[in-house]
């Protein structure tokens, strides 16, 4: 199923645990909320109740509404620093380096300082290699107007704007192949500017740097 | 025809408004079908990309800027000076100007339609530098920027005329702190608008001269900034968010209130919630902006999530209103009932979206398109509908059939939650937001294929209401003032209203001068 979806990376693991902990609150408030007004238009309905009360409004119950949401929020908020804060991490010595530009409608990665590049086609999608359990840092650039770099199973996404490169880090924890896309609008083709990912074991990683991409995991 | 264009009278302008935003409803509709038609299968060819794109960014644009928010605004014309007991409103001419610049803008903008390389096709949001080209995207784009600049220019100035009318032209002894819901929602709306729209006319402005004039502000290869433009949008467009709620807020708290037979729960609370909705809107704009790794997250995280708060107390007011009331359960109370249940997942899904680390997951998804259509379809809309049914006598003196309006009213809920439930779980999944096509992956056929045969039960609940429009109007059965035992002033006047309103005020001691002035005993005077 797909809500129970074992996340893939190590960041990816962390949105995770901060998920489902409001998938709960969600599910908390809006059970609640449902329940009190199904209630009323039960119990109060004119046919089993014909004359209506008349109190325009209570302070005290007002101001716990104030207080139970608001210390409810303010818990969210500590829940989404708890996982925002190593996700947003770039770490100062990465395991390897992958230059990712945007362009439409494709991608052209790059290894190993620009060693070796693979470009792609709306109708070709490229593929990106990533080594298991290591940590990489993709640097995003785009080559005309904005695109994001997502992929679903990494549960992450980051923007591709003109005239910066956004760094962050990816820790894949275990091997497949995964769908990518770009996820901002980016004129006539958005639709088929895919990619596929590849995680692969370090070893195969290795030697497909070492041979200028010649041997494809 | 002449009396319909030199017209300055308010109720005749609330009455433009309404017949130009159900125009703009039914054609935004339409686009909305195409879009589900071809989104019904995976790798469909129904539509190609270019007529996709358009399609997308004309029922967005439209749905936003030419149906939601000029609606709300449009009935606030209508029904604010009667709600006050004033004449008319504060600047009538000013008005009229309002309602054409409005309509104008519309119509300037679907021209689009005809223009060489067709309509704008850039998304409702427009972002640069992607709408900075202009090869072969000529004279749509530039319709598409003169025609919201309009409708910018129009909203800003009734603004001004509905703070000015209900600061200045209340009748005597209705106080700021008696006057309905509706009306404060409406001042705390024109606030909003006047703080947000100038940015966007500042952004159009600047876009069209990047695109003509060599501006260079968004072109980052000439020292230009992409981002700043998403700045200048989002400071505007996220007010604009509440703009297109709090009038329909305000609609719903004065259907809750009649229909319960009960005095509206917490005013003071509803009318502080409200200004603590307007003030922190101003503070949340970068949370559209969490992936682009350019802005401070945690600060717009925290005042995004806040907002809850203030919303929060509106449910609690509205199920404080309906508590121990004597709920009858008519139509447009029913489409208030609809907007509750709809506009509470709404709200639930954007505290989701207020959290960086699920946004970066979820941004640009359907998962997000799910969310926005609850708040501003299943919410709004449902309360447009609402208002619709409820105002109808006062405004145009038929009564809307019972029977097709609860008919309507199923088919609507229905149809909408069909559609839209399944969308949260697509973008779940990973289906990006403005995509012409999608792979068979997953689960996306069958949840599209839902959703598409929902939107056609929410497009038959759509159509009854046209019908029920004309069966009522044939039927013309006589309409009380008071049809629905209404509290606040305009039911005191007939249905519909004379010349300048009121042929006598009634003295207004109370929140609820209709309901004194049909019990003596509790008229003080």
């Amino acid at each position: 199923m797909w809500w129970i979806a074992q996340p893939v990376t190590h960041q990816g693991l962390l949105e995770r645990e901060a998920w489902y902990l409001f998938l709960a609150a969600a599910a908390l408030v809006g059970v609640y909320v449902y329940v009190c007004i199904f209630w009323c238009l039960f119990a109060y309905n004119r046919r089993r109740r014909p004359a209506a009360a008349s109190f325009t409004g209570n302070p005290p119950i007002e101001i716990a509404y104030v207080a139970i949401p608001l210390a409810l929020v303010i818990w969210l908020f500590a829940v989404t620093l708890r996982a925002e804060v190593p996700m947003d991490r770039v770490a100062r010595n990465p395991d390897g380096i992958v230059g990712v530009a945007a362009f439409r409608w494709s991608w052209r990665f790059a290894y190993a300082e620009g060693r070796i590049v693979t470009v792609g086609t709306p109708f070709a999608p490229p593929t990106l290699y990533l080594p298991v359990n290591r940590t990489t840092e993709i640097d995003l650039t785009t080559d005309d107007v904005n695109h994001s770099f997502w992929v679903p199973a990494f549960l992450f996404k980051r923007d591709a704007i003109p005239g910066m490169t956004n760094r962050f880090d990816i820790t894949p924890t275990r091997t497949g192949t995964f769908l990518g896309r770009c996820a901002q609008f980016c004129g006539l083709e958005h639709a088929l500017m895919t990619f596929r990912v590849r995680v692969v074991s370090a070893s195969a990683f290795d030697a497909f740097v070492k041979t200028n991409g010649q041997a494809t995991p | 025809m002449i009396d319909w264009l030199t017209a300055t009278d308010h109720k005749r302008i609330g009455k433009l408004y309404i017949f130009a935003t159900l125009t703009f409803f039914v054609i935004a509709s339409v686009l909305a079908l195409v879009i589900r038609a071809q989104l019904a299968r995976p790798l469909n060819t129904l539509v190609g990309p270019e007529a996709y794109n358009q399609i997308f960014t004309l029922h967005g644009t439209a749905m936003i800027f030419f149906v939601i928010a000029p609606f709300g605004l449009g009935l606030a014309n209508f029904l604010v000076p009667l709600q006050i007991g004033a004449p008319d409103m504060a600047f009538p001419r000013l008005n009229a100007t309002s309602f054409w610049l409005f309509a104008l803008g519309g119509i300037v903008m679907f021209c689009g339609l005809a223009a060489y390389g067709g309509a704008a096709a850039n998304g409702w949001t427009s972002y640069a530098p992607l709408s900075e080209i202009v090869e072969g995207t000529g004279g749509g784009t530039d319709l598409w920027i003169l025609g919201i600049l309009l409708a910018s220019i129009s909203t800003i100035l009734t603004a001004i005329n509905l703070t000015t009318t209900i600061f200045l032209f209340r009748a005597p002894g209705m106080t700021m702190w008696r006057i309905p819901i509706f009306s404060w929602e409406i001042v705390a709306t024109s606030v909003l608008i006047l703080m947000a729209f100038p940015s966007l006319a500042a952004v159009l402005l600047l876009l069209l001269v990047d695109r003509h004039l060599g501006g260079h502000f968004f072109d980052a290869a000439a020292g230009g900034n992409p981002i700043l433009y998403q700045h200048l949008f989002w400071f505007f467009g996220h007010p604009e968010v509440y703009v297109m709620i709090l009038p329909y807020f305000g609609i719903i708290t004065e259907i809750v209130a009649t229909f319960s037979r009960k005095p509206v729960y917490g005013y003071v609370g509803l009318v502080i919630a409200a200004f603590a909705i307007a003030g922190l809107s101003i503070g949340v704009w970068a949370h559209h902006m969490f992936t682009t790794g350019a802005v401070n997250n945690p600060f717009f995280s925290a005042v995004s999530l806040l907002i809850a708060v203030p919303t929060g107390v509106k449910f609690v007011n509205w199920i404080g209103t309906m508590w121990k009331g004597s709920l009858e359960l008519s139509t447009p109370m029913l489409f208030a009932i609809g907007f509750m249940l709809n506009f509470l997942i709404g709200g639930i899904t954007g505290v989701i979206l207020a959290s960086p680390p699920l946004d970066y997951d979820l941004h640009d998804s359907y998962f997000v398109v799910h969310h926005f259509h609850y708040t501003l379809g299943g919410g709004s809309m449902f309360a447009l509908f609402a208002a619709l049914f409820f105002w109808f006598p006062k405004i145009y003196g038929v009564r809307l059939n019972e029977r097709l309006g609860r008919w309507c009213f199923g088919l609507m809920y229905v149809g909408f939650n069909v559609t839209f439930l399944p969308m949260a779980l697509m973008g779940i999944e990973g289906m990006p937001r403005r995509v012409y096509t999608y792979p068979d992956v997953g689960h996306l056929a069958l949840l599209n294929g839902v959703a598409s045969a929902g939107s056609v039960v929410l497009a038959a609940g759509v159509a009854l209401f046209f019908v029920n429009i004309l069966v009522s109007a044939l039927a013309r059965a006589p309409v009380p003032d008071n049809p629905w035992n209404g509290y606040s002033l305009e039911w005191v006047t007939a249905s519909p209203p004379p010349e300048y309103n009121f042929v006598t005020l009634p003295a207004i001691s109370s929140r609820r001068p209709a309901w004194d002035a049909m019990q003596p005993q509790g008229d003080v005077s």
